[in-house]
């Protein structure tokens, strides 16, 4: 009977951690906020979009006092300059983009007629290439500045990351970036949710780990330690070199279907670009 | 006496192990570079390269372009355990597992 019993008990352990390795990314979602409501009692969700200045009380103090006279302002004008420019053919970014320059909370989503994840940096270079413009650079440079202006203008949309039923690619592209999330890689054998999960709100060195929740909405960035404003690749980049793994590709799909799934985490959080961080 | 004998033979020993860390040949050290970049591609085939092997290698491919086997020899071995230390760290994670503290 005894071993019965504990035959069950065994049975049900491991369905359970098998449904969850394969839940549906709203249940991984769901699970998400509710290790976070626990971790951090009493913090609202829409706190999660100031990052780790939803729990890092004294950092929080700095950061209002640097978003007093943001350093990405000029990053906002020069992109607003860009939008507006036309291309050597006379047209804009808005023949590309109609419904622009606020949409930034149409990024990421799936583009059935290319099967795979859409960015919005990688919409901007497919735009500027059928325009016959010069492609930017994915981590640093003028992308920044753009990206920038859209994200201001988008202010107060909330994310919106759709995994359409009908596409399957979609959902497999959105599983694969959670296995990137959840992979320890590098020497230092960290994941993504070693530090930003697990972790957040522990300190590494001198640093107050950020959260996952929230992650996506405040980019692009201007960090102090980039002494400009960068992308979320590059971001991406960053960690993967501090915990001693070889980087990906900027826009490369490893890192687009990590942003897919990282960006669905957030789904209805406002976003708040452009941010500034240390 | 015997603490001459003694000494000679400790001498003797010194000197031919020695000889043995110097025979380091440039074909030695050719094919310990090119064991760690298989190593590195392997871990590479499935996203999990570290950091460093890469420049590991070239440092490697330095010295021993300047007759140093020795060092290439070296640094060879220390950039091949890390391609498979990368490839076997991918593959005890191949299957998704999702971690403990997210299983209500």
């Amino acid at each position: 009977m005894k071993k019965i019993i504990s035959l069950l008990i065994l049975m049900v352990i491991a369905l359970s951690a098998l449904s969850i390795a394969h839940a549906d990314p709203e249940q991984d979602r769901k699970s998400i906020i509710k290790f976070f409501e626990t971790r951090f009692v009493g913090i609202p969700l829409s706190e999660y979009v100031n990052g780790v200045y939803a729990y890092d009380t004294i950092g929080r103090e700095s950061w209002e006092a640097i978003e007093e006279f943001p350093p990405y302002e000029i990053a906002i004008e020069k992109g607003q300059d860009m939008w507006e420019k036309p291309f050597a053919n006379g047209k804009t970014y808005t023949d590309c983009f109609p419904d622009g320059p606020a949409i930034a909370q149409k990024y990421p989503h799936w583009d059935k007629k290319q099967a795979m994840v859409m960015t919005l940096p990688l919409a901007i270079n497919q735009c500027r290439e059928a325009n016959g413009e010069k492609l930017l650079k994915y981590k640093k440079g003028s992308i920044n500045n753009i990206l920038a202006y859209i994200a201001f203008e988008s202010r107060g949309k909330k994310t919106h990351v759709v995994i359409p039923k009908d596409a399957p690619g979609a959902l497999a592209a959105y599983e694969d970036g959670k296995k990137f999330f959840f992979t320890r890689r590098g020497q230092l054998n960290f994941s993504c949710a070693t530090c930003h999960i697990q972790n957040a709100g522990n300190r590494i060195r001198s640093d107050n780990l950020s959260p996952a929740l929230g992650h996506t909405t405040h980019f692009p960035v201007y960090r102090s330690k980039w002494g400009a404003v960068g992308t979320l690749h590059r971001r991406f980049t960053g960690c993967n070199k501090q915990v001693r793994a070889k980087p990906f590709k900027a826009q490369g799909e490893q890192y687009r279907n990590l942003e897919y799934f990282l960006t669905y985490l957030s789904n209805g959080l406002e976003l708040n670009g452009p941010g500034s961080r240390k | 006496m015997k603490l001459v004998i003694k000494l000679v033979l400790i001498a003797i020993l010194g000197m031919s192990s020695a000889s043995i860390l110097a025979a380091v040949s440039e074909k030695d050290a050719g094919i310990a570079i090119a064991a760690a970049e298989a190593e590195r591609k392997k871990a590479a085939s499935v996203d999990s390269e570290w950091r460093d092997t890469g420049k590991i290698i070239k440092k490697a491919q330095e010295a021993m372009n300047k007759g140093n086997y020795e060092k290439a020899l070296k640094l060879a071995n220390r950039a091949e355990h890390q391609g498979v230390y990368g490839y076997e760290q991918a593959m005890s994670q191949k299957d998704l597992k999702m971690p403990s503290y997210l299983i209500h």
